[in-house]
């Protein structure tokens, strides 16, 4: 036994170095004096070490899936390639952090450790295979998120955002505690394969308990991806988060969660039958729910990053599109979606987290003539809002065409019809900012101290592989293929 | 490979060059970006004129020799696949035409004239990428992609209400455009998923007829449903009368040269669509719903002609008698009958060249008078006397106005007639409420040119200065064509006969 355990912490390198990571950041951190402001072996030592996580999840992409730890986590080539793009957009958050002047320095740190410490988290949420360390995985995720949306100590909305947060979030694990223990009830078992082959002798009373307990379950993961109706605590956490957390918050724990919502989906709900039935149902509503009200939200307001936050929950919704489907195709247009929307969301997020910093607020109209100051940013910013919208050549419209075949595989049109619509919503925010940027005339002509030319070439880079998959992503779909483990 | 098979990529790409030429030149040589954005597409122009030459007549569809084919993506069976036949070559060498001519017109724009013409020419290849699409996922990218240039242009160097007119164009047909890839989607699972499921060609014929899908509990016609979503997605870009209402703005908002390419090209694309991949794909469901495309056509050419009458500005009243007059090419399309397609084809052809006239010579124009007022706002003559103070600008005006009437001897007649002839037997009532569109297309013009060139000349006029050799230059291509097309029209016609009959012929046995 004690073997065992030592073998499978081989398969665990990327856990165990994330983890490192964030023990030997405090460390670090503790070296420093408080009113010291570079940190620039810090934030070099997090790069590092991110970067390394990065590298050996991304080695284990063409290993064959194991279960470790008598069978309680799962390490196969999805859950590698869910933590590869987890990691990198926790690498970016971090890289805006650094940048940014909207989180004071002395918490900049904070937020690199925590954001570690989510990561962490979100790892555990992608491998589990038991739904205790499912359980724990959010609550690591959690936690920290918590800790996260209150970081501004003095801000009051900060720190209401912060109480919402955990207020809500500790009422949904309460409620996903309670149907995992009816499911266990049931079922007699808390790991996911066993369960799965329990579920094919289930009888129908049974089934009558077992479906309101998926339901609970599925509070607990849908408060994650900030999907209606559990979506209360995102505008408040949003609004009052500094922009480098509004951006962490767009993609990773959204992206763990929508990893764990498969897995369970693929395990328990692939086979035909009334649960296949109600889980999809449920799941079709959701989404539907979730990608208009985040669009609908998201047309009235003023601040850029609001919208961006806004239109992240559309995107979850489009995303949960692909979840629902329960096939190869739809987790890999789930990979697909995210890992571009990731891109996207990212290069977005750094530019108006520079004009912000610049003017003190990200307000649309301080986009106004952006074009004429800087246009190189000016069109990596276009390129991404086309790109979000779903505007071929750019990788976004792929994305939104791999939902749209996997959804239409199982004859979802009326879904495949309302993501289609509210696309069409969303250009319509989408294209406010490219026609400030380049319709209207410049309010200043002041330089912002953001764009310098290393920051510059970062958003370039982020842009590069939204035009680039948008033409050729047969690559990349190569690599998706990691959704095939599911195919038992 | 013999050197006329790559013909069609060189046709699609030569217009990416220039873009890539533009960049590279500084911002400053404003006049050699001109230049060469006009070399460039005279050299378009040629390489459309060479596919003319070597285009046979005689074979119906698709024209082997010129194919491209190319794997794209091979995991969706998508190919990088092109082709020609009789119904796109009059949209290609339309599309030829009009590019190099509004490059001329465009002489005079001193904004950001870099931007405006890599712009121009990128909006040039995804054009010419849309009418030689030969595989549905290719022709959709093409189909959206346009859309990029096409908001820029009107937005940057539009009139004083352009950004509302881009946002709106642009929604518009995205919003069509989407229903049409939900469409573009099912049919790929419809077919089978098979090496042919996004080919346009091996889609075509009916396979789908028999198909039936669940909605909410209820069986519904493949076809017919996907038609619809097709239809929407067509009929917007049209525009077929309840979606026309993004066209006005667009039109009196883009700049002279985009007006131009806008009425003369895009609003095509619509038709095109209709007969390259609505109804050979489905070609049960277009007969079913031949009857309400035939009406929807008859409210355009009255609505649109209505509409014209009621106008004061000069420019919006050409944008609603296009509405008209593509509710023609509704009406031919509805006819089903080999007389009644040709009628239609040549019309987007005959509509592209005489519109196209109007729209240069109304921002001829625009550039002396700097407004468009037939009435101003306040009940004065924005124009009077015309005729005699610009008197070369007068008589090709003549020609434009009689050819867009559809006056005998010019083109617009041909078409209309063709399209008459086609579709009388089949809706005797339309034909006849149709012909008082006719009247009224007469009417609205005739109006327009009293109070403009007839009358007192009032005193602004009198500083007008007739046109210059740039001018006629950009403006005799397109008088002759209407001339000449208007006489002899058999060029265009022999082109397109072979094609049309093969979709006539297989809508028939529907």
């Amino acid at each position: 036994m004690g073997q065992n355990y030592l073998a499978s912490l081989s398969h665990y390198v990327p856990e165990l170095l994330a983890c490192l990571t964030m023990f030997g950041l405090i460390l670090i951190e503790a070296t420093y004096k408080e009113e010291e402001k570079g940190r620039g072996f810090f934030f070099l030592s997090a790069y590092l070490g991110l970067g390394s996580v990065m590298t050996f999840s991304f080695f284990s992409l063409s290993k064959p899936a194991v279960t470790i730890f008598t069978n309680s986590l799962v390490i196969d080539p999805f859950s590698s390639i869910m933590k590869v793009i987890m990691v990198l957009g926790t690498l970016l958050a971090v890289y805006i952090t650094s940048q940014s002047k909207d989180i004071e320095g002395n918490l900049k740190p904070e937020f690199v450790i925590m954001a570690t410490g989510v990561l962490v988290g979100g790892m555990l949420l992608s491998s589990a295979n038991n739904m205790l360390v499912l359980f724990i995985g959010i609550e690591t995720l959690s936690i920290l998120s918590y800790v996260l949306a209150s970081l501004r100590k003095g801000d009051d909305r900060s720190s209401e955002a912060g109480l919402k947060y955990s207020l809500y979030g500790g009422i949904s694990s309460g409620i996903m505690l309670f149907g995992m223990s009816h499911i266990f009830g049931v079922l007699g078992t808390i790991n996911f394969t066993e369960m799965a082959a329990a579920l094919k002798g289930v009888e129908t009373a049974q089934l009558a308990i077992l479906m309101p307990s998926f339901l609970l379950f599925l509070v607990g993961l849908g408060y994650k991806i900030a999907c209606v109706p559990f979506h209360m605590w995102a505008p408040d956490v949003y609004e009052g988060s500094p922009l480098p957390v509004t951006a962490f918050f767009s993609i990773v724990p959204k992206v763990a969660g929508l990893a764990a919502l498969i897995r369970i989906s693929h395990n328990f709900f692939a086979v035909e039958g009334a649960l296949n039935i109600g889980w999809v149902g449920v799941l079709s509503i959701i989404g539907a729910l979730t990608m208009t009200v985040g669009n609908v939200s998201a047309i009235g307001q003023r601040s850029v990053k609001r919208m961006l936050a806004y239109s992240s929950i559309s995107h979850a919704g489009m995303m949960l599109m692909g979840v629902l489907v329960i096939s190869e195709l739809g987790t890999r247009s789930v990979i697909f979606y995210s890992l571009t929307y990731l891109f996207m969301t990212m290069a977005a997020f750094m530019v108006v987290s520079f004009v912000n910093d610049k003017y003190g607020n990200d307000h649309f109209e301080r986009f106004n003539g952006l074009i004429f100051r800087y246009p190189l940013m000016s069109i990596a910013l276009a390129v991404v809002m086309f790109s979000l919208a779903g505007i071929p050549p750019f990788s976004g419209f792929v994305a939104k065409f791999h939902i749209f075949t996997a959804l239409l595989t199982k004859k979802y049109y009326v879904l495949a019809i309302i993501a289609g619509l509210n696309s069409v919503v969303a250009l319509y925010y989408y294209l406010k900012i490219v026609r400030l940027m380049v319709l209207k005339d410049a309010e200043s002509k002041d330089t912002i101290g953001g764009f310098n030319i290393l920051n510059q070439s970062v958003v370039v880079a982020l842009t590069v592989p939204v035009v680039l998959l948008g033409v050729f992503w047969e690559k990349l779909l190569l690599m998706a293929d990691g959704a095939k483990i599911f195919i038992q | 490979m013999q050197a006329s098979s790559n013909l069609l990529n060189w046709i699609l790409w030569t217009p990416f060059i220039g873009v890539i030429g533009v960049l590279l030149l500084p911002k400053s040589k404003e006049n050699a970006i001109r230049w060469w954005s006009l070399i460039n597409t005279a050299v378009t122009f040629a390489l459309t004129l060479v596919l003319y030459s070597k285009f046979d007549t005689t074979v119906p569809g698709m024209q082997t020799a010129f194919n491209v084919k190319m794997p794209w993506i091979s995991s969706f069976n998508i190919f990088y696949s092109l082709g020609v036949d009789g119904i796109s070559l009059p949209m290609i060498i339309l599309t030829g035409l009009l590019f190099f001519l509004c490059i001329l017109s465009s002489w005079t724009v001193n904004k950001q004239v870099k931007g405006y013409f890599a712009l121009f020419l990128f909006l040039q290849s995804t054009v010419f990428g849309v009418f030689l699409a030969m595989d549905f996922f290719l022709f959709y990218v093409y189909w959206e992609v346009m859309l990029i240039p096409m908001f820029f242009l009107i937005g940057i160097w539009g009139g004083e209400n352009r950004e509302y007119a881009a946002v709106k164009f642009f929604l518009y047909t995205f919003f069509g455009s989407i229903l049409m890839l939900v469409g573009m989607v099912a049919l790929y699972y419809a077919s089978g998923k098979g090496v042919d499921s996004f080919n346009i060609l091996a889609l075509q014929g009916g396979k789908f007829s028999s198909l039936n899908l669940e909605l909410f509990g209820t069986s519904v016609s493949f076809a017919k449903l996907f038609f619809i979503f097709l239809f929407i997605g067509f009929a917007i870009k049209v525009p077929v009368f309840p979606f026309h209402t993004w066209l006005p703005h667009a039109h009196v908002q883009a700049p002279t040269a985009v007006s131009v390419i806008l009425a003369g090209v895009l609003l095509k694309m619509g038709t095109y669509g209709f007969l390259r991949i609505a109804y050979p794909i489905f070609p049960a469901a277009s007969v079913h719903f031949a009857d309400a495309i035939a009406w929807l056509g008859l409210v355009n050419v009255i609505y649109g002609a209505f509409c014209a009458m009621a106008q004061t500005d000069v420019k919006k009243l050409v944008a609603y008698s296009s509405v008209s007059h593509m509710g023609f090419v509704m009406l031919g399309l509805a006819a089903m009958t080999v007389t009644g397609m040709n009628g239609a084809v040549l019309q987007m052809f005959n509509h592209g060249t005489s519109t196209a006239m109007m729209f240069l010579l109304i921002g001829i124009l625009y550039e002396r008078s700097h407004h468009r007022w037939i009435v101003r706002p306040d009940g004065s003559k924005g124009f009077g006397g015309l005729y005699t103070q610009l008197p070369r600008f007068s008589i090709v005006f003549i020609i434009a106005m009689f050819a867009s009437m559809g006056l005998p001897g010019l083109s617009g007649f041909i078409s209309e007639a063709l399209i008459f002839l086609g579709i009388y037997e089949k809706y005797t009532t339309i034909t006849v409420l149709a012909l008082i569109g006719l009247l009224l297309g007469a009417a609205y013009l005739l109006w327009m040119f009293k109070r403009m060139f007839f009358g007192d000349v009032i005193e602004e006029c009198k500083s007008y200065t007739d046109m210059n050799a740039r001018e006629i230059a950009y403006m005799v291509p397109l008088c002759v064509a209407v001339i000449v097309f208007g006489i002899y029209p058999a060029p265009v016609l022999n082109v397109m006969r072979a094609s049309v009959g093969k979709l006539v012929s297989m809508l028939a046995t529907y």
